[in-house]
């Protein structure tokens, strides 16, 4: 029909449109297609799964992984890079060298400061971005900016467009999963892992890992005494039966059919998420490679254990906060540096470590990205005493496993790192690189909203090759 | 998409030549710029089925589709859609049973009619409204602070609704309801439209006014406010332009610009009104002449130097009392910590060096007779923020002031300080805490900063003889609160010595003999006057009510405060705050036949607003007539005759009936733009009463119904489960409007943003029994049980909602502690109806969630699993089933 063909139809639309069409097909299969674009990828992907690791606060770049000199010789002298200067929060301090060691590590000869010795040894397997910018100074918009792409809240995040773009690989597990600090959700708090004007169904499921309820709504309250295990199966056979009556009452709309799978899926989820969870049944030799032993890294080691869980068992894309949203228990180290910024690395620094040697050793690095980033850098001169303001010009992300050229460095600082000076990247790049390893064009992953086809890398995006194998 | 690379290439050089930015020579072939086609409902076939003009044109297209609409829907099916459709709420078994008992022509009429006429109308539209607006009372981002000020604006659109408001009457409001209908607190509470999104509290607020972050953050707010109005009102995706000319739309980059100019002096904020119209008039005069005399245009200077106004200055004058200080030249100064002070050459003391956290200030000064004495406080360019203090911030904290007589004969005694006033004080740092018995309270000028401040000090004891005086200026608050520059004076004028407000322009000219003063210094005085009178007008008046609303005068908030001038709105090449361009001037788009986007306005900030709200309710403004008869389409039908309620551009859909929604357009026009006769109007379709259901044959060419062979399935709005589950319970409180009901438990966070525990909350309370309409919604954390049915944030404009089936929505459904405990409530309800009685129960149950009969093999099945399982389980299935969920 003519006229029904110059209709438009949304994605959506048409994805419903094709499921009520599809008869033969798996009602699981329908389910997820119906949700997720289920695009087969672009080209063969090198990744299949991504662990990304959020420093929430922006972490010091020159405390940590890029070694400056010049802040030695210039220590206590006024910042004078020859252009205009201005911190967010505050006046201009002096220039304060990193209050740490750094030395060389691995055959790479990688700098690394005294914060992290564990994460020192695997140098020869990350791939540092040294010139990482944003386009802004505040935690809230640079937090939406380095999870969503833009500034402003709403839009969806990255783990959520990974889910639309890719859908499923595992029925009974969700696609995007979050391990937020269990000290408080980081700055936008939900903002930064919400599918935005997606589905609601790619948003990030939460998984607070030392919880005794860990997953919201898995379970009837403990108040509501009148559900048990009896009466659970035969409230759900029941709904089954009336569902799948009135569904006979009322053929050809599938919102009805998939209503049914979901609450079968449910049921799924609720068998398997125990066992996924389950970080006990790991050797005791593994729980200690994480600092589960040591109550500095317990936590944090837990979560980066539980990763690795979630992803042998298919879950695509999991994110680990280090740090609540504030001004404190986090990486934003505005007063003391030597005094704040430790404990925060001390905490992740053997637990990110194994959790490389982990997947390695079990063979899971091969296609797993890890992605280390925070939402800026810190300035190279001092506020209040010796802490440093926030600083949208450079910062250091990393990356290591599938697809990843370990022991090298792209782009570069300027000498106080102060503003990115030579292969300076922005979250689009690096969302389009890793969007590029999961077999994804980031051009091509759109979702028309109100007039516009909105990408996660927005009009910006270039694959960031030289850290590629 | 029609345009091609050079086409577009052509579009930019015209736009580079129209020195005016004039209306953009763009092909305007596309369906949503024509004007309104008056065509008369067409012929059809089968003109019995007919019962409104809606339906010839639905039926044209399916007859020139070969095809028939549906059977009506029963009379059960339409009852229960109007219900939920018109207020969101089932009919009552007596309601049903009322209806199907009336045979008499008119009764679906009547029926609508008295919908439209309940409370619970307003309460249903009203949401569809806020979805739109992007309506949520937290402001977003990391400092996700809740507005308690916002509610006024939902009940304003909940009345509006439930008045029937003409819509012109309610875009004018939205958009400058304050200029035009200035006498309207209703007018005044309606700018809540502009300041429904997210708002960057650390970069509006909190991190450096002169830093570029917050001039990103500024455009990026104004680009809210103009989304919001030109998505809702005119269904045109403007921001599309924020970095280039829109690429599909005939939508310049300057045009763009002239709508963010349109709001260059509008914030959001906290701002004043009066639910009495005769204070509010009142208020609102005030607070238009305050505006007025910030930066007064040569006319308002003018009418001050008027004959009449002179005479009241002098008036004024008279009963003035001034005080004649005498600036002291310190003898010596000293830091107790190592600060430098030094002496400069207008007697003031400047400190510099070493910032300790605390310091003490020792100054000599001459001695003689004196009744008092006084401390200015001023501004520097070396200090933090200009000072006065030397606080990272530019605020001091004067814990203690002292002052001794020393005496020829080298004794000292303390003279007592009484009377403390000082032209301004810092929230909980009054001045009189500088001379009371607490070492760590004190005097401070937090958020007045960058400017002069004074404080005066009586002695109790008049008239002292002394050789010297010796001050003591304790600063023992720490963080470097420190005085950063001041001055002393005495004074031997009798008491009252009180600090007056005068600015030491001010102070100066009333020290002139009035026939040498200038005209110059007329005005100023006679501002000074002005504003005076208008600040104690303003205070005499009872507490005003607040609206968080979009605002050009508002409550300061630390470091958002109120700018008194339009702010510079320039063109952003490729959008980069980095590429200023040219100033744009305010202005609309310039697409539409016979309507011109350039405003004739004047410098007022109301104005360009209020030349906005014209041009968006013209009627040859054709946008905005499709836009609203389309929406109202959408929420009827589920999907609107175009498909893209927000976007009517080239990449927004086609209208699938484009005569009908032309029709619909001018009908409403003529109507007055009466939503009521609207909504009237489509329900009593034969289009609306069709049946919902399939028709394989039809389904196969046409699956998603385009061309309405039947009617749609609608599922529950995520608000609808919540209140229809709360009044099966009979626990729906009826209670209208107020702050809004939070079903959460909120703590302090670690910082701004609270704690949010919707676990915690114990869902007995009242709050949890309020219509979902007037729940709190807060942005960064939004309550998971909403979430999973689709209940948007509100980060973004929400035109048409999603209706996604997922597992999380399962499990919400049958583990979320609200369905758990009030299927316990409806189970409850059941029994106390009829005790120990399983069947009448199941009956009852069915009927309530159903609307229906049970059949007989079903009612034993219900009952079988009830005995076993207890009544609370099967109420609980009942809300998870598809028949409960779904509208027929």
């Amino acid at each position: 029909m003519e006229f029904l063909r110059n209709m438009q139809f949304s994605r959506r639309e048409f994805l419903w449109r094709a499921g009520g069409g599809l008869g033969g097909i798996a009602l699981t299969k329908m389910l997820a297609e119906q949700e997720a674009l289920a695009l087969s990828a672009h080209h063969p992907p090198r990744a299949k799964y991504v662990i990304q690791l959020f420093m929430n606060g922006g972490v010091s770049q020159m405390d940590t992984f890029d070694y400056k000199p010049e802040l030695e010789k210039r220590h206590g002298q006024k910042f004078d890079p020859g252009a205009h200067v201005e911190a967010p929060t505050s006046e201009p301090g002096a220039v304060m060298k990193c209050p740490f060691e750094f030395k060389q590590h691995g055959q790479c000869g990688r700098w690394v400061s005294s914060v992290f010795p564990h994460l020192a040894s695997c140098v020869d397997e990350i791939a540092f971005l040294l010139a990482l910018q944003s386009k802004t100074n505040v935690h809230g918009p640079a937090s939406y900016m380095m999870n969503t792409g833009f500034l402003s809240p709403g839009f969806p995040s990255m783990g959520a467009w990974i889910s639309y773009g890719l859908g499923t690989l595992n029925n009974n597990l969700p696609t995007f999963v979050v391990l937020p600090d269990p000290r408080g959700l980081p700055y936008n708090q939900k903002g930064n892992f919400s599918s935005g004007f997606l589905p609601v169904t790619h948003q990030g499921m939460i998984v607070n890992a030392g919880a005794p309820e860990p997953i919201a709504h898995l379970r009837a309250p403990a108040k509501a005494t009148y559900v048990s295990k009896e009466t659970e199966q035969e409230s759900l056979e029941l709904l089954r039966a009336m569902n799948v009556e009135h569904q006979r009452e009322w053929p050809g709309d599938s919102r009805l059919e998939s209503r049914i799978v979901s609450y079968e899926l449910a049921a799924r989820l609720q068998l398997a998420a125990p066992e996924v969870l389950d970080w006990r049944a790991e050797s005791e030799a593994t729980r200690r490679l994480y600092g589960l032993d040591k109550p500095g890294t317990e936590d944090f080691g837990r979560r980066c254990l539980l990763a690795r869980r979630l992803i042998e068992r298919g879950v695509r894309f999991v994110q680990i906060w280090s740090g609540a949203g504030g001004p404190t228990g986090n990486w934003d180290n505005h007063a003391n540096i030597l005094k704040e910024l430790p404990p925060m690395a001390a905490a992740t620094d053997q637990p990110i470590a194994a959790l490389l040697t982990d997947l390695k050793s079990r063979g899971l690095l091969e296609d797993t990205l890890v992605v280390w980033s925070t939402e800026f850098g810190r300035m190279p001169f001092t506020q209040a005493g010796t802490g440093r303001d926030h600083n949208g010009g450079a910062a250091v992300t990393w990356l290591a496993g599938a697809g990843i050229r370990g022991g090298v460095a792209h782009g570069e600082s300027d000498p106080w790192s102060w503003k990115a000076q030579t292969g300076g990247t922005y979250c689009y790049d690096l969302h389009a690189t890793i969007l590029h390893l999961l077999g994804i064009n980031h051009e091509k992953l759109t979702f028309r909203h109100n007039g516009i086809d909105r990408r996660l890398t927005d009009v910006h995006g270039e694959i960031i090759r030289p850290i590629l194998t | 998409m029609c345009r091609t690379r050079g086409c577009y290439l052509v579009v930019s050089a015209v736009v580079a030549l129209c020195a005016l930015g004039h209306a953009v020579e763009l092909p305007q072939g596309h369906w949503a710029l024509q004007p309104l086609r008056k065509a008369a409902p067409p012929e059809v076939r089968d003109g019995d089925w007919c019962r409104t003009p809606i339906d010839r044109f639905v039926l044209s297209t399916l007859e020139q589709h070969r095809m028939k609409p549906s059977a009506p829907a029963d009379k059960r099916t339409l009852l229960r859609r109007a219900y939920f459709d018109l207020i969101g709420l089932p009919p009552t078994p007596a309601e049903l049973s009322q209806f199907l008992a009336d045979s008499s022509p008119g009764a679906f009429e009547r029926v609508v009619d008295r919908l439209l006429d309940r409370p619970e109308y307003g309460e249903r539209w009203a949401r569809h409204w806020l979805d739109v607006a992007h309506y949520a009372e937290t402001h977003g981002h990391d400092q996700d602070r809740p507005r308690t000020n916002s509610w006024p604006y939902r009940d304003y659109v909940i009345e509006s609704f439930n008045g029937d408001k003409p819509y012109a009457r309610f875009v004018e409001e939205q958009i400058a309801g304050d200029v035009l209908f200035p006498d309207d607190p209703h007018a005044t509470v309606a700018l809540g439209f502009l300041a429904t999104g997210p708002w960057d509290e650390s970069s509006l607020r909190d991190i450096r006014e002169d830093s570029i972050d917050r001039q990103i953050a500024r455009y990026i707010d104004r680009d809210d406010i103009v989304t919001t109005v030109m998505n809702t009102f005119v269904s045109t995706t403007v921001q599309c332009a924020r970095c280039h000319d829109h690429k599909f739309d005939p939508v310049a980059q300057r045009e763009y610009y002239g709508l963010q100019a349109v709001f260059a002096g509008t914030e959001k904020g906290d701002r004043l009104y009066d639910p009495d119209p005769q204070l509010h008039r009142e208020r609102q005069q005030l607070l238009r002449r305050r505006t007025e005399l910030r930066e007064p245009s040569a006319e308002v200077r003018t009418g001050l130097l008027a004959p009449e106004f002179s005479k009241h200055v002098a008036e004024w004058e008279r009963s003035q009392k001034v005080v004649s200080w005498e600036t002291s030249a310190p003898i010596s100064v000293a830091s107790a910590n190592g600060a430098d002070l030094h002496i400069e050459r207008d007697q003031s003391v400047l400190a510099s060096g070493k910032r300790p956290d605390t310091d003490t200030y020792t100054v000599i000064i001459p001695g003689k007779g004196a009744t008092g004495i006084r401390l200015e406080l001023l501004p520097d360019d070396s200090l933090p923020k200009k000072g006065p203090g030397r606080q990272d911030n530019g605020n001091l904290h004067l814990t203690d002031f002292r002052v001794y007589a020393i005496h020829s004969d080298s004794s000292i005694a303390e003279i007592p300080l009484r009377n403390p006033t000082a032209d301004f004080n810092q929230a909980g740092w009054d001045v009189s805490k500088a001379i009371d018995e607490d070492a760590q309270s004190g005097w401070g000028i937090y958020p007045e900063i960058g400017r002069q401040h004074q404080a005066s000090f009586e002695f109790a004891a008049q008239t002292l003889d002394a050789e010297q005086f010796k001050l003591v200026l304790a600063q023992d608050h720490g963080g470097g609160h420190l005085i950063g520059r001041f001055r002393i004076s005495i004074t031997d004028s009798r008491p009252p010595l009180a600090v007056s407000n005068w600015p030491e322009n001010i102070a100066a000219i009333l020290q002139l003999p009035a026939s040498t003063r200038s005209d110059e210094q007329k005005v100023a005085l006679a501002l000074h006057v002005a504003r005076h009178e208008v600040e104690q007008k303003l205070a005499a008046l009872p507490a005003p009510r607040l609206v968080y609303a979009g605002a050009h005068d508002f409550i300061p908030d630390a470091g958002h405060k109120p700018l008194g001038k339009m702010r510079e709105v320039r063109l952003l090449k490729r959008g980069d705050i980095n590429k200023p361009g040219e100033l744009t001037a305010p202005g609309a788009l310039n697409c539409l036949p016979g309507l011109s986007g350039q405003f004739a306005c004047d410098s007022s900030e109301g104005s360009r607003r209020a030349a906005l709200a014209h041009w968006t309710t013209d009627p040859r403004n054709i946008l905005t007539w499709r836009s609203i008869v389309n929406r109202a389409w959408h929420y009827h039908f589920g999907r609107g005759l175009v498909n893209t309620p927000n976007d009517f551009g080239k990449m927004g859909g086609q209208p699938s009936h484009p005569e009908l929604l032309d029709w619909l357009a001018g009908w409403f026009q003529e109507n007055g733009g009466s939503m009521k006769k609207l909504h009237k109007l489509i329900l009593l379709s034969a289009v609306y009463q069709q049946s919902s259901r399939d028709n394989p044959e039809y389904a196969a060419t046409d699956s998603d119904n385009v061309l309405l062979w039947r009617m749609n399935r609608a599922r529950l709005e995520a608000e609808c489960v919540r209140d229809v589950i709360l009044s099966l319970c009979q626990m729906l409180d009826q209670k209208m409007g107020g702050p809004s009901a939070q079903q959460f438990v909120l703590s302090p966070g670690i910082h701004v943003t609270p704690r949010v525990d919707y676990g915690a909350f114990d869902i007995d309370r009242a709050e949890m029994r309020r219509r979902s309409v007037y729940r709190f919604v807060f942005r960064t954390l939004p309550d998971p049980f909403m979430d999973s049915l689709d209940c948007p944030d509100s980060s973004q404009l929400t035109a048409t909602r999603n209706t996604s089936v997922t597992v999380s929505q399962a499990l919400a459904m049958l583990n979320d502690q609200f369905v758990t405990r009030y299927s316990e409530h409806f189970a409850e309800r059941l029994e106390r109806a009829q005790p120990r009685n399983i069947p009448a129960q199941i009956r009852s149950a069915v009927q309530l969630a159903f609307g229906r009969e049970p059949g007989a093999e079903e009612s034993s099945r219900y009952a079988q699993f009830a005995a076993r399982n207890g009544m609370a389980n099967f109420c609980r299935v009942l809300f998870n089933s598809n028949e409960f969920m779904f509208i027929n």
